[in-house]
């Protein structure tokens, strides 16, 4: 199977969101654990601080690490699916060849390397940061926490997620090879299925476009709204958790929530690029402007797209609502959490943006591949 | 009518410039059907790319019925190929997300054309129109393919190998349709195909051979397909 590099740039991609996901939870849970073993030293009078910056660790490590490994989790299901999908007729033409599926379907164990690579950086930092972190929390009457390294976060965070990837590529490329040669180079996979609706009388062309192309992808259009539904939650979620933790997780987290979300909105495009290229250039070639090309089809994202910062933003504050008022209930140092209307018309104007520049950059961009060159390939 | 003076093309790949097109020059009358032959690598499908307005020629001239394509910008080749040019490829490029009907209103929906649905009929499509196109044949899929061009209702219809990939016969009937079509509704159709047969149902004949064209002559009769007995 080959890779090539502009394959490999989307698999930097995945390694930057493994990257960010262990890195937040690599130093936090590493000061909670280390923490922990310091309780009997903590003077009386620092008991309270000492329980808040657990709570802190714990409320940063749970909310943020946790749900950022979870969608780091989902992005990757969702990468590692499109990557298979779009080489369909690059393993069709191994299996016609006389590769064996097991053989074949074992080379996609490159996609836990991409995870490895990721993980091991972000542990190497979150690791680095441990005596900053240690130093923020430390406070009047509180012991020296001690930095120890665990061994069984490295096994947590970088062995478990490589080799989970590894196989969940390996499994599913064999799951795909199922399929005979010839029906894997005709890239049948690829293809609509499912009869078409019978269009409306009255409704204009390019709506019905509009409409079909996301009826014909629910896959990509699920991965869209759930990438929208990551900027919208992580972004809310950084603000907030810059008023409940300290400002400097606060300002950790919110700068990986930022990272973190252009990067699922990136891999979303990247995807919806490539998916729906040939229906562009085909458009083009016809005639249809750039305009029209991208309101017909990459616009039709705008709807799972919109549903997906909707759900991400109740998503963002039922979670925190739960955690503050049901998790950390009788905490004194645990502050109230209402929902930030201010913050929400920010990251919302931010998305609409992004979203609008993001279209407009990927019909350029895919308006520009030529018949021609869809022909060569 | 197609005029191209002196028109030059070439591909960069790295460092590497590969010229395509040396200097071609030719003509086509309006209501022609024009076969372009050659070898593969000849420049041919370069040829028709750039004579259509898909790509852009390096250098020379090329007119389309009046029309200068070497002054156009990037919107007014979109606007070109809208109102004057129609399209058949090898592999047809069908959307296959959208019905057979849909995809012949890609084309009717430039044109401004509530008649389509009479070529879907006429190209023995009607029962097949509400259907996606990993359900139809090679042959059908083409026919879809000139349906969507027809539809634009094209004075120049441009046709890239449209039997490469049928079976002789089927290959035989498309072919005799769109002459047959051609015949009928007057539009001029550039054919590029490396079949030598094809020449014989053409009007004029221009033969490629590495960038140049090495021959052209014109038939006083054009036969069918069958006829030629390929």
């Amino acid at each position: 199977m080959t890779v090539s590099w502009k394959d490999g740039l989307k698999l930097v991609g995945i390694s930057i969101i493994c990257a960010c996901a262990v890195f937040v939870c690599t130093f936090f849970m590493s000061y909670y654990l280390d923490a922990l073993s310091v309780h009997g030293e903590v003077a009386e009078n620092a008991l309270k601080l000492y329980e808040s910056q657990l709570l802190s660790a714990k409320l940063t490590c749970l909310i943020s690490g946790l749900c950022l490994l979870l969608v780091s989790v989902v992005l990757l299901l969702f990468y590692v699916k499109l990557y298979l999908d779009g080489h369909a007729k690059q393993i069709g033409i191994l299996k016609a060849l006389g590769y064996g599926s097991g053989k074949i379907a074992v080379g996609f164990w490159v996609f836990g390397l991409s995870v490895f690579l990721g993980c091991v950086v972000g542990f190497g930092g979150g690791y680095a940061l441990t005596p900053v972190i240690y130093e923020q929390m430390s406070g009047e009457g509180l012991p020296e926490v001690p930095i120890t390294f665990h061994a069984e976060l490295l096994i947590c965070f970088v062995l478990v997620p490589t080799v989970l990837f590894a196989a969940l590529a390996v499994l599913y490329a064999l799951y795909k090879l199922r399929l005979p040669a010839s029906e894997l180079l005709r890239g049948k996979s690829e293809l609509a299925k499912g009869k078409p609706r019978i269009p409306k009388k009255n409704r204009p062309f390019l709506r019905e476009v509009f409409f079909e192309t996301l009826r014909a992808r629910k896959t990509l259009a699920f991965f869209v709204a759930f990438a929208c539904f990551c900027f919208s939650a992580m972004l809310q979620m950084s603000v907030s958790m810059m008023d409940l933790a300290s400002v400097t997780m606060g300002a950790i987290v919110l700068g990986i929530g930022i990272v973190l979300s252009v990067m699922c909105l990136l891999l979303a495009f990247t995807a919806i690029s490539s998916s729906n290229r040939t229906a562009v250039s085909v458009m083009r070639a016809n005639g249809y402007t750039l305009f029209q090309c991208g309101a017909a089809v990459l616009g039709s994202y705008s709807i799972p797209a919109v549903i997906g910062f909707g759900v991400g933003t109740v998503y963002q504050y039922g979670l925190l609502r739960l955690m503050t008022e049901l998790v950390f209930r009788g905490v004194e140092e645990m502050k109230t959490y209402r929902f930030d209307v201010p913050v929400f018309f920010i990251v919302l104007a931010a998305f609409l943006v992004l979203f609008g520049v993001a279209v407009a950059v990927f019909t350029y961009r895919t308006g520009r591949t030529s018949i021609r060159k869809l022909m060569a390939e | 009518m197609i005029l191209a003076e002196n028109v030059t093309k070439s591909y960069t790949n790295g460092k590497t410039i590969t010229p395509v097109l040396k200097g071609v020059s030719l003509r086509i009358k309006k209501g022609e059907l024009a076969v372009i032959l050659g070898a593969s690598g000849s420049g041919k499908s370069t040829l028709l790319s750039v004579l259509s307005g898909l790509e852009r020629a390096d250098g020379g001239n090329i007119t389309v019925s009046g029309e200068n394509l070497s002054a156009m910008n990037e919107k007014q080749l979109t606007d070109f190929r809208k109102r004057k040019v129609g399209f058949v490829f090898q592999q047809y490029f069908l959307l296959p997300h959208l019905s057979v009907e849909g995809n012949v209103k890609l084309g009717a929906f430039l044109a401004d054309n509530r008649e389509y649905p009479e070529i879907i009929e006429a190209l023995g499509l009607g029962d097949k129109k509400h259907s996606r196109p990993a359900e139809l044949s090679g042959g059908e899929q083409q026919r879809v393919s000139i349906a969507r061009a027809l539809a634009k209702k094209p004075e120049i219809l441009f046709l890239d190998e449209p039997t490469g990939a049928l079976d002789e016969n089927t290959g035989r009937s498309v072919l005799d349709y769109i002459a047959k079509l051609q015949t009928e509704l007057g539009f001029t159709a550039v054919m590029v195909t490396h079949n030598p047969f094809a020449a014989d149902m053409a009007d004029s004949v221009i033969k490629m051979n590495s960038g140049n064209i090495a021959e052209t002559y014109c038939n006083e009769v054009r036969k069918s397909a069958f006829e030629i007995g390929w």
